[in-house]
């Protein structure tokens, strides 16, 4: 059972980590996509998207405005390879957000480039003013202390952020080879204890502390991993709590139960067994 | 790799000579592209080449010991893009060291936009928000760098400036231009289109900076003295 008593006016910060799944991945449910903007607890939300792990590829773009102008929110992209021509100030820009989405790729090559554009700087101030940091893959990775990236080929471990203590890694149905060097990591102390998530499992923080996994599809797990016992490291299952599929209408009171009871969540009104 | 315009590509491709060179292209400065990695392979089709390149976004497909890649071609080709991007996505994967490693060992270096901009000490780019800033490359040049010069509005005075506030000296190179060094000295300005300039600027020691015009051989031409008196004409 989880303890749900969340009250942003005493820890703004929410990170929503997700271990794949989304508009990016062509994934049919939107809940996690939808539970972004939920957590904002605004009725037009601000949300940007940083397609910069991949490159800033046009598709994921389309992906992006396809998917969110369909719900009340006002989208924007900001691409780190095409400032000239956006004429847009980074952390300007991501301040102004009630959300940032970042997608999946090389977890290298952006914390490189956010490094040479300071957006690293420019995520933890947005964090703690109380912007809802989400993401995928290497957009979930990194705001933890490490995880385990394939920037380089094979899957290898990688630093993160470390807004978050602890580690992730993601894709872990998707891309099976990660785990076992996941686990590795942990066992040998390279990586701090963390979490192993599959596509379409979210990870929700309030400030520091778990307060939730979360699931658009049914099957979707989210694994706890510390090291210890014959095989160098134990796995255990979280609790899971499965998101119906939003409602494909315009307004915030035709969602879904679970992403009623997010927002509920959200307000610190709720328990949530 | 202008839309068109193969003299430069045909140009680069000359210095290797060999018969079939190895030419490797870079398109991280735009974020490896797809359209762009494309382009590369129509202009430098096989099999007048043997083309390749890296995508530093995609690692689990394509080459996978960068480093001896890179030293085993006879040319490198850096796309335009984002210099800031582009210097910080090289460093996490090693390639200033393997590129610096390939220059000594005779492999062409070569590129436009911020694929020039990247060899020099320092450039002054707007490929980021905000007016025109100072950056810094890879610095096998110890000179600074401008590109589209001419082109652009606020390229030439941005540069100007800073070249007059203490940035070294440096090349201010117009559109299907080409600064052709070998080691760190320049040896011929080359274009791909009639009337590209290209000036060497240098501190008036006064706060400003003065614009020098140097001679540019446009490369569709059999006679270039022509050329070279018409870029002297015009400045």
């Amino acid at each position: 059972m989880l303890m749900l008593m969340v009250d942003r006016g005493e820890d703004p910060r929410r990170i929503l980590a997700m271990g794949g799944g989304g508009f990016t991945m062509a994934q049919r449910s939107p809940a996690l996509d939808r539970l972004v903007l939920t957590l904002t607890g605004k009725e037009l939300p601000r949300i940007c998207f940083l397609p910069t792990a991949s490159g800033d590829p046009r598709e994921q773009t389309t992906r992006f405005f396809e998917r969110f102008a369909a719900w009340p929110c006002e989208p924007t992209i900001l691409s780190l390879f095409h400032l000239a021509r956006d004429r847009i100030d980074p952390r300007e820009h991501l301040l102004a957000q009630d959300a940032i989405y970042v997608g999946g790729g090389s977890m290298r090559n952006m914390l490189a480039v956010w490094r040479e554009h300071r957006v690293d700087e420019a995520m933890r101030a947005a964090w703690e003013r109380g912007v809802v940091l989400a993401g995928l893959s290497a957009g979930a990775m990194c705001w933890f202390r490490g995880g385990i990236t394939e920037s380089g080929g094979a899957p290898a471990p990688v630093d993160g952020l470390g807004l978050l203590a602890g580690s992730l890694s993601v894709h872990m149905d998707g891309e099976p080879e990660r785990l076992p060097v996941f686990r590795a990591a942990v066992a040998s102390g390279r990586l701090e204890p963390g979490y192993a998530a599959d596509d379409g499992a979210g990870l929700l923080f309030a400030g520091t502390r778990l307060e939730a996994c979360v699931a658009s599809v049914p099957s979707a797990r989210v694994v706890r991993v510390t090291p210890g016992g014959p095989e160098g490291t134990t796995l255990e299952e979280m609790p899971m709590s499965v998101m119906g599929d939003p409602a494909p209408g315009p307004t915030l009171h035709e969602e879904s139960r679970g992403v009623s009871e997010l927002r509920a969540l959200r307000a610190g009104r709720h328990r949530w067994d | 790799m202008e839309w068109g315009n193969p003299l430069l590509d045909d140009y680069v491709l000359s210095l290797a000579r060999v018969r079939r060179p190895k030419v490797c292209f870079l398109p991280t400065a735009s974020g490896d592209a797809d359209h762009y990695v494309v382009r590369f392979y129509r202009a430098f089709a096989a099999p007048r080449c043997a083309p390749s390149h890296i995508s530093l976004f995609r690692r689990e497909t394509g080459v996978g010991d960068l480093r001896a890649h890179l030293l085993a071609q006879d040319i490198i080709y850096v796309g335009g893009g984002s210099l800031v991007s582009l210097m910080g996505t090289w460093r996490a994967h090693g390639l200033d060291e393997a590129l610096f490693a390939a220059w000594r060992r005779g492999v062409i270096l070569c590129g436009g936009s911020a694929g020039s901009l990247c060899w020099f000490s320092h450039s002054v780019s707007s490929f980021h928000e905000g007016p025109p800033r100072r950056l810094e490359g890879l610095g096998f040049l110890p000179h600074s760098n401008a590109v589209h010069y001419n082109d652009e509005p606020g390229r030439r005075t941005a540069f100007l400036e800073a070249v007059g506030a203490g940035l070294p000296s440096g090349y201010g190179v117009g559109d299907g231009a080409a600064l052709h060094f070998v080691d760190t000295d320049l040896v011929e300005v080359v274009s791909s289109r009639p009337g590209a300039r290209a000036r060497y600027v240098t501190p008036d020691g006064q706060g400003g900076a003065v614009e020098e015009e140097l001679s540019v051989r446009y490369l569709g031409e059999p006679v270039p003295a022509l050329v070279v008196g018409e870029a002297a004409l015009a400045a």
